[in-house]
């Protein structure tokens, strides 16, 4: 058997993998490292939470879907929603300029990269030293504009980390609209906010919900943002999960649960009205 | 040598190959012919072993080599679009077949030698991307040939290339291909391209043979009416037999003479195609026809003036077209009344 | 004019957007040189001291090391796992082919602290050793889908026609992934392990459970160094952090 320069004694192949090697075997293996090393502990922590032996099945989740617990699902959700919300304007808004008006799209894009490239929890430290009492906005300003440890404080770091996810998928599918559909616009006599509003956005709306889904479920699932930029009153379903796990390994599955499901229906709700696979499939 | 018996391929219901048979000696340089779609490229490519055929045999120099994997039949295979590897000097990629085969012989030889027959000994050390699309082809030849394999194969080997190229590139395949004396299949569309440098030509349409020959056998003596008006150009007339000695044919309101050797009682007497090539046509002025056998009088219906010749439509009562051959000196103009004549000898019955 | 006036009222959306995305690591790597005690912006002066302090730090140099070896692990492990399974993605015939890429994305859709928990349960049962082993599996299911996508992708636009060039000049399947294929996609191949290296070393949310004393990474300290204590020297060790990063990115870019 010859391999480039080099030619191995034949046996190099064992017969036992050549036989098997089919495409269908090939899938098995991503798909069952996937099984043992992730499906598997997380189905085995979601029948943790089911009260085995206790008499009542569900009653993990009496205590997961009250009060306190409730009331941080709730603000995960939204402050998911408005993280998605400000990622979506500003990063179309972004993803227009570079694909229509920048001059250099590549280091344009490039910029826009390169923070991916560094750990997300540098980033949030960033967020933080800038406007702590050391930092430039407090030396300037006296004051951190109520940033610091604050809602204001988890969105924008949110924000921050997640732009990239929300302008990349949005460029692409401005990008990979026909230059000609523009022009005819334009010759048809339209104004450029009318061809945006008529023609770009709804071309470019896969990208649109790629970016919407992308950026809502990672911040909807953030630990470090509320960590180590929120304060107590903004903790998210993460940290809460990771706080209760050290004393109450039940809550901490229940709630895994609960938001694993809640957040699964949400994709659901709106799989119904923007086809998620088709978009997935045209990354 | 080539032999295909039965082959036959079925995508799902889709019939692609339909009973396919022929046999190609060796040294000979053959050719598939045939519209797109008609079936030509899977031949080739079950030929080549790329795509398992649904029944059939292949076999190669006695040896059959239906079940055999592509890598163990010892083809060479010239691709649409060249497939030479982007990542690999012209060097490496001759060098790849040579190492597979494990040829017998010094490899850097071998690759020297052919290098020179396709005329890139200066760009052994490039990559298929700094090459034209000219030059990429030539390569691609070297590649398939520099290991000597017992058949050539050829998939649209002209196709994409500009028509000064094509011509050039059609004599080198055909000088190399003769120095080298393989036998070649080769795969086409271009009727001038199959019928100036095959020896045999193969016709294909939906997935049948249709005829097999040589070039002038299928262009004066078509078996079948596709063939007959797949090559070259012809006038078709449509009639039914009226008389058998001299052979007649009754067509667009006149009596047709045939050539004296056909027996009319053995054709199908209801309705015939009759085809006859424009240079077999000549014509003249409606006053100079005279009474000579298959004399038509219609009106030019269109001039193409091609620099050496011009060539005429010219429609008869009946609506019939005639295609002809005029000189590219006269001047013919649309209406024109014209009279076409044919000797009996230049009809072709199908 | 009137395109002049447009492109001008984006200026200042651009400022906006990039100073969010770039601002925070430059404070990040200004702060780690300032003289003062507490991470400012260097306005008074520039000092390497805390670097100094760092390379001191015992604690500190083996969890450089032990992010190191993870996250090389992650992309070598990662890397093969998902060009396989791309590999049979693409040129499989399988019906639910959909469906089950998209289980091939789930790491992607739960969050990380679940899949730490989970993984964590379910290691002890296995009696999976702690430390690297742990943190290498549940790394590499975090930078699958990744190297998967990318993969997958460029398999895609590959020409297959390449490898029946390979086949006809007489390489077998093995021969011809081998020398056509895979040094064809290569660039994919090194771009999604990259991205499973860069994935694990900043990874901190599962990563935070399944660490021991003796094997603990670089994003876990910085964490821990912000919540006790506020010095430049956590600045200067996240620099570092970045430093590799992009050490990283260059020789991968070199190498495709």
């Amino acid at each position: 058997m010859k391999f480039g320069a080099v030619t191995l004694p034949d046996v190099s192949v064992p017969e036992w993998v050549r036989g098997r090697s089919s495409p269908k075997l090939l899938v098995g293996l991503g798909l069952g490292w996937l099984t043992l090393f992730f499906i598997a502990p997380v189905i085995v922590l979601f029948v943790e939470s089911l009260n085995f032996g206790g008499g009542d099945l569900f009653a993990n989740y009496r205590d997961a879907l009250s009060g306190v617990y409730l009331e941080t699902l709730g603000r995960t959700l939204y402050y998911a929603l408005i993280t998605t919300v400000v990622c979506l304007v500003l990063g179309y808004t972004i993803a227009y300029f570079i694909a229509f008006k920048a001059k250099r799209q590549f280091a344009m894009l490039a910029l826009v990269l390169l923070p991916l490239w560094i750990a997300i929890i540098i980033r949030y430290f960033g967020v933080s030293l800038f406007f702590l009492p050391t930092g430039p906005v407090q030396q300037l300003f006296g004051t951190d504009f109520g940033v610091l440890f604050t809602t204001r404080g988890v969105v924008i770091g949110l924000v921050s980390a997640l732009l990239p996810f929300a302008i990349l998928p949005m460029y692409n599918s401005i990008q990979s609209i026909d230059d000609e559909l523009i022009y005819a616009s334009e010759v048809l006599g339209a104004t450029p906010l009318y061809t945006l509003r008529t023609v770009i956005i709804p071309l470019s709306l896969s990208g649109v919900v790629a970016a919407a889904l992308f950026v809502y479920i990672l911040a909807a699932g953030s630990y470090l943002a509320p960590a180590l930029l929120g304060g107590p009153a903004d903790f998210m379903m993460a940290n809460v999960i990771e706080q209760s796990f050290t004393y109450d390994l039940d809550l901490a599955a229940t709630m895994s649960v609960v938001f694993t499901v809640t957040l699964l229906i949400l994709i659901g709700l709106f799989n119904h009205y923007a086809n998620i696979s088709e978009v997935l499939s045209d990354l | 040598m080539l032999e295909v018996k039965n082959l036959t391929k079925y995508y799902d219901d889709l019939l692609a190959v339909d009973d396919v048979s022929f046999r190609i000696e060796e040294g000979e340089f053959a050719t598939l012919l045939g519209p797109s779609g008609c079936g030509k490229s899977t031949t080739l490519h079950m030929i080549a072993g790329l795509v398992e055929a649904t029944s059939g045999t292949v076999h190669l120099r006695g040896n059959d080599v239906s079940d055999t994997e592509p890598y163990n039949r010892n083809i060479g295979l010239v691709f649409q679009h060249s497939a030479l590897f982007p990542h690999m000097t012209v060097k490496e990629n001759l060098r790849y077949g040579l190492k597979m085969q494990e040829f017998d012989g010094d490899h850097d030889d071998q690759i020297a030698k052919y290098l020179e027959m396709v005329q890139m000994t200066d760009h052994a050390d490039h990559k298929p991307g700094e090459l034209s699309g000219g030059q990429q082809r030539r390569i691609s030849f070297a590649r398939a040939l520099v290991y000597e394999p017992d058949i050539l194969l050829l998939d649209e080997p002209l196709t994409g290339l500009d028509r000064v190229l094509r011509e050039e590139m059609r004599n080198e395949i055909r000088e190399i291909q003769q120095e080298v004396d393989v036998t070649t299949l080769s795969v086409t569309h271009d009727q001038s391209e199959a019928l100036s440098m095959s020896d045999k030509v193969i016709v294909m349409n939906e997935g049948r043979k249709e005829q097999a020959g040589a070039p002038q056998e299928l262009y004066e003596e078509p078996e079948t009416q596709f063939v007959a008006e797949f090559l070259g150009q012809s006038t078709k007339f449509e009639g039914k037999v009226a008389a058998n000695d001299p052979p007649m044919v009754r067509a667009s309101n006149q009596e047709i003479q045939l050539a004296s050797d056909i027996d009319t009682d053995r054709l199908d007497g209801d309705s015939l195609s009759l085809y006859v090539r424009p240079e077999k046509i000549n014509i003249s002025t409606a006053e100079k026809a005279n009474g000579t056998s298959n004399t038509f009088v219609g009106t030019v219906s269109h001039v193409e003036y091609l620099g050496h010749r011009a060539e005429l439509e010219v429609t008869l009562d009946d609506e019939t077209t005639v295609t002809a051959f005029g000189n590219a000196t006269e001047e013919y103009a649309v209406g024109d009344e014209i009279a076409v004549q044919f000797d009996p000898e230049g009809v072709t019955i199908v | 004019m009137m395109n002049r006036l447009r492109r001008l009222s984006f200026y200042p959306v651009l400022l906006v957007v990039y100073a969010i995305l770039l601002v925070p690591v430059v404070v990040v790597i200004a702060t780690s040189f300032t003289v003062q005690s507490s991470p400012t912006l260097p306005t008074n002066g520039v000092t390497l001291e805390w670097y100094n302090t760092l390379f001191q730090n015992f604690r500190l140099r083996n969890a450089m090391v032990v992010s190191v070896i993870v996250a090389t692990a992650t992309a070598i492990l990662s890397g093969i796992i998902g060009t396989i399974t791309a590999f049979g993605f693409v040129r499989s015939d399988i019906r639910a082919k959909e469906t089950l890429a998209t289980i091939m994305l789930l790491p992607l859709m739960i969050s990380p602290v679940i899949t730490g928990v989970a993984f964590l349960r379910f290691s002890s049962h296995l009696s999976i050793p702690r430390g690297l082993p742990r943190i290498v599996i549940a790394h590499s299911v975090l930078a699958l889908p990744f190297v998967f996508l990318i993969v997958r992708s460029r398999l895609l636009t590959f020409d297959e026609r390449l490898e029946d060039a390979s086949m006809a000049l007489g390489a077998n399947k093995w021969e011809t992934t081998v020398n056509v294929t895979i040094p064809i996609i290569g660039p994919a191949l090194l771009a999604g392990m990259l991205m499973g290296f860069v994935i694990s070393f900043g990874e901190f949310t599962a990563t935070q459970f399944l660490i021991t004393p003796q094997t603990t990474t670089v994003p876990i300290i910085i964490f821990n160094q912000i919540q006790t204590g506020l010095s430049p020297e956590v600045s200067a060790l996240a620099t570092t952090l970045v430093a590799v990063m992009i050490i990283v990115s260059v020789i991968g870019d070199r190498l495709g």
